[in-house]
């Protein structure tokens, strides 16, 4: 569940006031706007890499307006993806869950499922820079989930992909979503993604987010 | 339909535009390659031979082909000076440096031009006339002046166990010198005597050797300590924005827009002001070598790594963030392993300018043989002594560290990226 109240953002001369958006738990929401309205700097500050000047923010029933990112139980794959360049796939499924301080059998298992849902079984050994743009979007989304987050946001996840890969990624999140049951907010620009996976649509003009469903 | 109407548009050759800068970078590639390799070159490996007295009197008119006198079999080493054509030797013209066994009791000397100074040397090579022992103390005598310094070098060959070899020679007059033979070495009645190259003495000679421990050492410890400090600061002034900010920035390019020499006064004036026990731990000691190498090696630290952070995109600690880590975990975990290629080159570049440190290290530390001297310090005593072989000598060791360091660093570092 999301539920931003009266939300304030400040950057620079850029401002965003009173916004609201509410997501049920294990929806599928999609929030469209165009470039540069501050989508973005709206899925930053849920996931706590920004601070607002005002507002709450509840995720999953909790009050996180002041968590740091780590403790807010969100997962983010940025537009870049930015997967670790130092790290074997391996690694970056499981780098959550060290953190965490998992023992060994325990990761080991999350990692071959997640690897398992995302059909990455045969990628595990691969460094980032020997993924295709389609793998690297599966491993970002995978490292995102392994601590089984709450909530999953997603900053333009299909923008940089072929046509053919576009429509066999969102057949991807469509299952991931299914299966896992995460509530999943998902920024794009392209009208048909937003038909075909959103169970609730948000558009963000003028500083305003606005629920059509 | 084409065929009428403007000519087709033609666009300039890029041959030109290719060339020049082929020709600009090629001639600066090229002098750095000459550059070095001038060193290389220039000294001559090979032993040399012990000359005794100038024959010819340099600095008188010759008017004519200059007779000199020899003595019949003996070897000499000629060098021609700048107005002379070459030396007339039974019958043949010897040109260039040279060594000849003299077969005549008399040659001449054939000037370029009259009327202007001789500068041609003629010396012969000394040979030893007797060899004795005393106490394990070998003192030969030569039937010339042997020109050698108490501390340098001499190669003994021909004389079997314990006395061939490098020794070095404690004790000298006009024709003799003495130099300590190993025990047990059996007397040996012929040798011969050669100078080794300026290399083998400069390896040999203990101030040397004193000063490439001290610049190893020192420079190892500038290193780790600008490391130390550059990495922090560097990853503070990429990530962070504050109130100073530009100040900082101008500060910390200070050291490496000031003379060296001013570096080295400024601190030399500011430990007037610390209290006395530290200016007396540091001033003149080995710890100043290391302050003032640090001081402006460390600029260069800082630079290299706030250039590495500000390459890595904060993307990856802010998806660090909401994996789970707090800032420390995400630097250590995440960005560190990414700037370890900077943070080899920071190491060498530091390592390389604390070699080269010279400026301030003579005005803060001083250049005390077997205290601060370090190999900056040493070439520059050996010019001042008028040893130029020496110098060079000094500055293929600081080549030769510089080049390892730069080769490990290099195949280290690449390990560490690509494995």
């Amino acid at each position: 569940m999301i539920r931003l109240k009266d939300i304030a953002l400040q950057q620079g001369s850029f401002e965003l006031e009173d916004i609201q958006l509410e997501l049920a738990a294990g929806e599928y929401g999609v929030l469209m706007g165009q470039s540069g309205c501050g989508k973005t700097t709206v899925l930053e500050a849920i996931c706590g890499l920004r601070e607002v000047a005002g507002g709450t923010i509840e995720l999953g029933g909790r009050d996180v307006t002041v968590l740091p990112p780590a403790e807010r139980g969100v997962g983010y794959v940025p537009q870049d993806r930015a997967l670790f360049p130092t790290q074997i796939v391996r690694e970056q499924l499981a780098f959550a869950l060290v953190l965490r301080d998992q023992p060994q059998n325990v990761i080991a298992r999350r990692v071959e499922e997640l690897a398992e849902l995302l059909g990455i079984t045969s990628l595990l050994d691969r460094a980032p820079e020997n993924l295709s743009g389609g793998e690297a979007q599966r491993v970002a989304l995978g490292r995102a989930l392994a601590h089984e987050p709450a909530v999953l946001c997603l900053d333009e996840p299909l923008s940089a992909l072929d046509e053919e890969l576009h429509e066999e990624m969102c057949g991807l999140l469509e299952h991931v979503h299914r299966e896992t049951g995460v509530t999943i907010l998902h920024i794009t620009h392209s009208p048909s993604e937003a038909e075909r996976l959103a169970g609730c649509h948000f558009r963000m003009a003028d500083g305003k987010v606005a629920r059509n469903e | 339909m084409s065929d009428r109407g403007q000519p087709p548009f033609k666009v300039a050759s890029d041959k030109p535009f290719l060339i020049g800068l082929g020709v600009l970078g090629g001639s600066y590639l090229l002098i750095i390659a000459a550059m070095v390799l001038a060193d290389l070159v220039f000294l001559d490996y090979g032993d040399r031979p012990i000359l005794g007295n100038e024959v010819i009197q340099q600095g008188r008119y010759a008017a004519d082909d200059l007779p000199v006198r020899v003595k019949q079999g003996r070897v000499y080493h000629f060098r021609p000076g700048k107005n002379e054509k070459g030396l007339d030797h039974n019958g043949k013209t010897l040109r260039g440096d040279q060594s000849f066994t003299a077969a005549t009791d008399e040659i001449s000397l054939l000037p370029a031009k009259t009327d202007v100074p001789v500068t041609a040397s003629l010396r012969v090579e000394t040979t030893v006339s007797t060899v004795a022992v005393t106490n394990g103390v070998a003192t030969l005598t030569m039937d010339e002046p042997h020109g050698l310094l108490w501390g340098e070098f001499i190669r003994v060959r021909g004389a079997g166990g314990g006395w061939d070899g490098v020794h070095e020679i404690t004790d000298t007059s006009l024709t003799q010198l003495s130099f300590v033979v190993p025990e047990g070495a059996e007397a040996a009645d012929s040798l011969q005597l050669s100078k080794p190259n300026p290399l083998v003495q400069a390896l040999r000679n203990r101030d040397i050797q004193f000063s490439i421990m001290l610049s190893l050492i020192s420079c190892t410890l500038t290193t780790l300590l600008s490391l130390w400090v550059a990495v922090p600061i560097g990853y503070v002034m990429s990530r962070f924005e504050f109130r100073g900010k530009p100040f900082i920035d101008t500060l910390l390019d200070i050291p490496i827009v000031l003379p060296p020499l001013v570096v080295g006064l400024s601190l030399l004036i500011l430990f007037r002001y610390v209290p006395d026990w530290l200016s007396d731990v540091v001033v003149y000691k080995w710890p100043a070598v290391v302050l003032a190498q640090f001081m402006v090696a460390c600029a260069f630290a800082v630079r290299t790594m706030r250039v590495t952070f500000d390459q890595i995109p904060q993307r990856y600690e802010q998806v660090a963030l909401t994996l789970g880590c707090n800032r420390r975990q995400a630097f250590w975990r995440v960005i560190m392993p990414q700037a370890k290629g900077g943070l080899i080159a920071a190491g060498t570049l530091a390592w390389a300018r604390a070699l080269g440190e010279f400026g301030p290290i003579l005005v803060f530390a001083g250049a005390t043989r077997q205290k601060t001297e370090v190999l900056p310090t040493s070439a520059f005593l050996e010019l001042q002594a008028g040893r130029t072989e020496g110098m060079l000598a000094v500055s293929l060791i600081m080549i030769a560290a510089a080049a390892v360091v730069f080769i490990v660093a290099r195949t280290f570092g690449m390990k560490r990226i690509f494995a």
